[in-house]
C-alpha cells in the first residue's frame, strides 16, 4: 500500500503571513527542516507535528494527514 | 560612565555554523587525501613529521568540533537546537547507513583485489576507512546542501 503523509503546511503558514525562516524560528527548527517537509521530503516526528500545528494555531489532524 | 554591552556582530550563530559546514564539508575528502601523504610518509625528515602530526591534529580536531558540535559553550540553546533538529539528526543517520555500505563494498572489493594484487595491509586499512568516510561526508554534505529560497 501507497501511503504518503500530506500537510497544508504551506497553505496555512501563508495564511498566517509567515515565512519558512519564522515558522523555523517559531519552532527552533532550521529552515531546511520546514522545507523539506511541506515538500513531503521529510516525515516530522509527532512532537515536531504538535509543534507546528501549535505554532499555526491549528490541530496537528487539520495539519496533516494520510494520503492513500 | 557606563558600560555597554559588547556588541554580538563576531558571535556565531546557528546560521553560520551551518554555513561554514556546507563549505567546509566538501573540503574533508581532499583533507583525508592529503592525510594519507603524512601518515605514509615514512621517509621525510622527523621535523616535517612532527610538523605534520600537529597539523593533522589540529585538522581533526577542527572537524570533529564542527562536525559534532562538541559543547559549544558559545552558542545559544536556540542555536544548538537547530543546529541539531529532526533534519539534521535525520541526513547524519542516513549519510551513516552510506558510510557503513561503502565500507562493506569497498571490503569486498579488497577481497576481490587481493586475489590478483597483494594489498599493503596499511595501505588497505587506511583506503577502506577513508574510502567510507569520504562516502558518508559526502553523502552529508549533499544531504546538507542550501536549500532553495523561501517558498521554492
Amino acid at each position: 500500500m501507497n501511503e504518503r503523509l500530506s500537510n497544508r503546511l504551506k497553505e496555512r503558514r501563508t495564511e498566517l503571513g509567515l515565512t519558512q525562516s519564522e515558522l523555523a524560528e517559531l519552532c527552533l527548527v532550521s529552515r531546511k527542516t520546514i522545507n523539506t517537509v511541506e515538500n513531503g521530503v521529510f516525515v516530522p516526528s509527532t512532537l515536531l507535528a504538535l509543534k507546528l500545528a501549535e505554532a499555526l494555531g491549528v490541530s496537528v489532524e487539520r495539519l496533516f494527514w494520510i494520503e492513500r | 560612565m557606563s558600560y555597554r554591552p559588547r556588541p554580538e556582530f563576531d558571535q556565531p550563530n546557528a546560521e553560520t555554523v551551518q554555513r561554514t559546514r556546507r563549505t567546509f564539508l566538501w573540503f574533508i575528502p581532499l583533507i583525508i587525501l592529503q592525510q594519507g601523504t603524512v601518515i605514509f610518509g615514512h621517509g621525510s625528515a622527523r621535523s616535517s613529521q612532527i610538523v605534520g602530526t600537529v597539523a593533522w591534529a589540529c585538522v581533526s580536531l577542527a572537524i570533529i568540533w564542527l562536525l559534532l558540535g562538541l559543547p559549544m559553550r558559545w552558542l545559544s540553546e536556540r542555536d544548538q537546537a537547530i543546529l541539531n533538529d529532526e533534519w539534521n539528526r535525520e541526513i547524519r543517520g542516513d549519510a551513516a547507513l552510506w558510510g557503513m555500505t561503502a565500507l562493506a563494498l569497498i571490503g569486498c572489493g579488497m577481497m576481490l583485489a587481493r586475489i590478483w594484487v597483494q594489498l599493503d595491509f596499511g595501505l588497505a586499512i587506511y583506503s577502506l576507512v577513508n574510502g567510507a568516510l569520504i562516502v558518508a561526508v559526502l553523502r552529508y554534505a549533499w544531504l546538507n546542501r542550501a536549500e532553495p529560497g523561501e517558498d521554492e
